[in-house]
């Protein structure tokens, strides 16, 4: 057994990764069984056992406890496995060690070795560990399991014989309460599906299989968005991220197509050595095509091909200088620009980034722990995960792209952040600008900073949102900043535990946040400064610290400081069961020294860092070895700025809702439509409706309009005859005219022998007199 | 015999299909219309034999037609006459205007 992990240690991640399958594949069967005895429940015999067996009425807690259980190991194995690799990769060859792969469908005939390249001809199942993925499997793990803990103590309400949803209620006066079954059990299975996708997603080592990945974790969220889908609010956000979610992973598989057909692979390695081999891996070299290879010229003088070289790794000389193997082929340029464009595009929809960002803030419809798990810490994380394993892909032209598609989202989120009332939905704007600020980092070339902060991010936001769900459960789910207020009495742990995680959110010094962001701040200025013309990516952003600093410490002290705004809310709080405020210290530590290294008032100390620094790919470091060297040297103004501009920001939060020295409604009606402006979202709900939303539903009505059984009256009428203008009365129709005809047709047919004869012989004679017509003509005409 | 020609007899084996033509349609009596039937044929016999007679290709088969084509009568007759005598059972008649079952 030893033997079979020390040959292959990455399969240690495999087993991990299989383990929350295990619990959802358990959780299926049980729930399918239950509900197929049930019906005997009554009746005894062996169904009724199995059924009471099973929990009876009740859903099974013993099952929600297995699946934390088996998460808990996932996360005790990617611990070790972390170790392990740590220790692992000193040594020389280990990549070879930690990956594996095996062909899965086969669609072609394999390739020789002196085969002309072309497309690729069979899909694989492969994992490779490296830094990034070994850091961000843990990093899944361990917070999956706090938030799987934290799930027991939240959905306990779930676990009863009948849960009253009075939010649907409220959304649908009906009379009667609504109650149904409690869905314990469920939920548990949907985070178990949904952990095993996303490691998955995380230890691929080719596209399809990250892209498999990738809408497992669109259809968890798409079942926990809508987990109270008796709720029409629900029910509509959920298809909303799933629908948004698909415009995006449209553009991931353009670019999977064109990797596949042009580039000949999908493993990531492979195409990157495609593109960059490994002795030249920092440019992309490109020629005009039919020219000699030997005129291929560095990217500064462009041709209109991209210049490919063997997929292979190099035999590896000891002694002799790596020299760039001879390309074999080439493909257009522009090609490879729209591959990394759709790619990019996927990553887009998945980390809710402008223009797909509308998604997340409706998908905090789903129950918290779903919003820390999956709409902040892991899955949103996904895109930027994999802008950063495709980093080689991605020509300086897209870079830029994701680099301005960052900062617009930074800021744009950032901005509606200062408005919103909804504890959950600031948090959800303030996830989506702290992505933006990670694919900004990624599209500066800041590698190592864009994926730090998705590491201390996951925390710190998983740390708040939990927080976010514990005040929610205190209040009894009342979600209005404005009816809370002077929690931190009642609620001492959860609003501690809180305050780390805004300070984290903030920047402040020494904690897990302040690394990632002053990092990232530094590469954009570093940019900047070398790209005079590209100065916004590093004003947006720092603009964006200020922004960030104001609405966290807005949602601190609207929550818990001041006098308790709503006597209800305030007399029924109390602060969360153990269960649930255990995660959250364990979090806030995590959010404070995750990102320490040695001295910690050193930003670029940080021992994560570091480690991530370990795999980042040449293209990230080579091209952009200016920005990082400027970087470097205008770090300290860079993190000076930036907390002096989260200071201000969190100074002005604090006279506008804690000491009241500035009086918030003022400035609103002082800056008017400004606010209009902002809390409607800057109207992108209200332009996709209109543009998209309505002009589709439109269309549905008008198709279901003409394809609806023409009739006149109920709709088990008879149809309508000849109704040409709809689909299925143009259909109908042809069966009415054979109707018609044949009874028209019926009445010759009179059964009066001698009427028969005399047609015969009438036809008789005009057969003649044509006949005699015809050969008197032909004659005639002779 | 041979100086009359063909035409004469074509003439009245015309004659004899018409007034077969006209019986069948304008009788209702289904004795009638078989007996109508019956002239028809030997409209068509009077043909095969006239043909026989003037063609010479065509001399033997003319006439083994004609056979054939008054076997084929007696035939006929025997089956007109059970369904006539069916029709009469069933119907108590044997006007075949009455006889409409089958119209649609």
């Amino acid at each position: 057994m030893l033997d079979w992990f020390e040959a292959a240690p990455g399969r240690l991640y495999v087993v991990a990764t299989l383990l929350p399958l295990g619990a959802f594949a358990l959780l299926l069967v049980a729930g399918a069984v239950k509900n197929l005895c049930r019906p005997a429940r009554q009746e005894g015999g062996r169904a009724s056992s199995v059924y009471w067996l099973l929990g009876g009425d009740h859903p099974l807690r013993a099952g929600a406890y297995l699946a934390t259980a088996l998460m808990a190991v996932s996360a005790a194995l990617a611990v070790g496995g972390l170790v392990w690799f740590l220790r692992d990769a000193d040594q020389s060859g280990h990549a070879a060690r930690w990956a594996e792969r095996v062909e899965w469908v086969r669609v072609g005939p394999p390739a020789g070795p002196h085969d002309a390249p072309r497309p690729a001809a069979a899909l694989e199942l492969g994992y490779r560990i490296d830094h990034l993925s070994a850091i961000l499997f843990a990093m899944v793990t361990v917070v999956g399991t706090l938030i799987f803990v934290f799930s027991l103590g939240y959905m306990a309400d779930e676990a009863g014989q009948r849960v009253e949803d009075h939010e649907v209620d409220r959304q649908t006066p009906r009379p009667g309460h609504f109650a149904r079954r409690g869905r314990y059990g469920r939920f548990f299975l949907y985070l178990s599906l949904f952990a095993f996708s996303m490691l998955n997603l995380l230890i691929a080592d080719n596209l399809f299989q990250v892209f498999v990945g990738w809408e497992l974790v669109g259809v968890c969220s798409f079942f926990l968005v809508g987990f109270f889908y008796e709720r029409p609010s629900a029910a509509r956000a959920a298809n909303k991220a799933f629908i948004v979610n698909r415009v995006g992973d449209a553009g991931f598989l353009v670019g999977i197509f064109v990797a596949w057909s042009a580039l000949g692979t999908l493993n990531i390695e492979e195409l990157t050595r495609r593109v960059r081999p490994e002795a030249n891996a920092g440019t992309l070299t490109r020629a005009d095509p039919g020219s000699p290879a030997e005129s291929a010229r560095p990217i500064d003088r462009p041709g209109s091909d991209l210049l490919l070289y063997p997929a292979a790794a190099p035999a590896h000389r000891p002694g002799e200088p790596a020299r760039p193997p001879e390309p074999d082929g080439s493909m257009p340029y522009t090609l490879f620009v729209l591959m990394g464009l759709g790619i990019f595009l996927g990553c887009v929809g998945k980390s809710a980034q402008i223009p797909l960002h509308t998604w997340l803030p409706d998908a905090m419809e789903g129950p918290t722990p779903v919003s820390a798990l999956i709409h902040a810490a892991t899955m949103v994380a996904a895109g930027v995960y994999l802008v950063g394993r495709a980093f080689p892909l991605f020509a300086p032209e897209v870079l830029l792209v994701i680099a301005y598609t960052g900062a617009a989202t930074l800021f744009v989120s950032a901005t509606i952040a200062l408005v919103q009332t909804d504890i959950k939905r600031v948090l959800a704007y303030s996830t989506c600008s702290q992505l933006g600020y990670m694919m900004l980092a990624l599209g500066v070339g800041g590698w190592v900073a864009g994926l730090l902060h998705l590491v201390t991010h996951a925390f710190f936001k998983a740390l708040l949102f939990l927080g976010s769900g514990s005040v929610i459960h205190g209040c009894h789910h009342e979600q209005d900043l404005r009816k809370m207020g002077g929690l931190f009495g009642p609620m001492k742990v959860t609003a501690l535990t809180m305050l780390v995680g805004v300070l984290a959110i903030s920047g402040a010094p020494f904690f897990s946040g302040w690394y990632s962001k002053d990092q990232i701040i530094a590469s954009a200025l570093g940019y900047g400064l070398v790209h005079k013309e590209h100065v916004l990516l590093f004003l947006l952003p720092l603009v964006g610290a200020g922004l960030t600093g104001f609405y966290m410490f807005r949602l601190w002290f609207l929550a818990f400081a001041g006098r308790p705004r709503d006597e209800h809310v305030h007399h029924h709080a109390h602060e969360s069961p153990r269960v649930m405020t255990l995660p959250l210290v364990v979090l806030a530590v995590f959010s404070v020294g995750v990102a320490w290294g040695s001295p910690p008032w050193d930003a670029d100390a940080s021992y994560l860092g570091h480690l991530l620094h370990d795999s980042e790919p040449a293209a990230a470091d080579v091209p952009f070895a200016e920005e990082h060297h400027e970087a470097h040297e205008v770090h300290l103004v860079a993190g000076v700025a930036a907390l002096v501009v989260a200071l201000l920001g969190a100074g002005l939060a604090a006279a506008m809702y804690w000491r009241s020295v500035i009086d918030p409604a003022a400035i609103r009606n002082h800056v008017g439509g400004v606010y209009a402006f902002l809390r409607r979202k800057w109207y992108f709900d209200e332009v996709y409706d209109a543009a998209v939303v309505n002009p589709t539903v439109g269309l549905a009505f008008a198709a279901a309009a003409a394809d609806k059984r023409p009739t006149d009256g109920p709709a088990d009428a008879p149809p309508r005859r000849f109704d040409l203008l709809t689909l299925d009365g143009l259909l109908t129709a042809v069966g009415q005219l054979a109707d018609t005809a044949g009874r028209g047709l019926r009445t010759v047919q009179t059964g009066r022998l001698r009427g028969y004869v005399v047609a015969l012989a009438l036809t008789v004679v005009l057969l003649l007199g044509m006949l005699w017509g015809l050969t008197s003509q032909a004659s005639g005409g002779r | 015999m041979s100086a009359l020609g063909l035409p004469p007899f074509l003439v009245l084996s015309a004659f004899l299909f018409a007034c077969g033509v006209v019986c069948v349609a304008a009788r209702r009596n289904a004795i009638g219309v078989l007996m109508g039937v019956e002239l028809i044929l030997n409209a068509a016999n009077l043909n095969f034999v006239a043909f026989a007679r003037f063609n010479p290709a065509f001399r033997l088969e003319g006439q083994v037609f004609a056979l054939l084509v008054v076997v084929l009568a007696a035939a006929e007759a025997a089956v007109a006459l059970a369904i006539i005598l069916n029709f009469y059972n069933n119907h108590a008649t044997v006007d075949v205007d009455r006889a409409d079952e089958l119209k649609g």
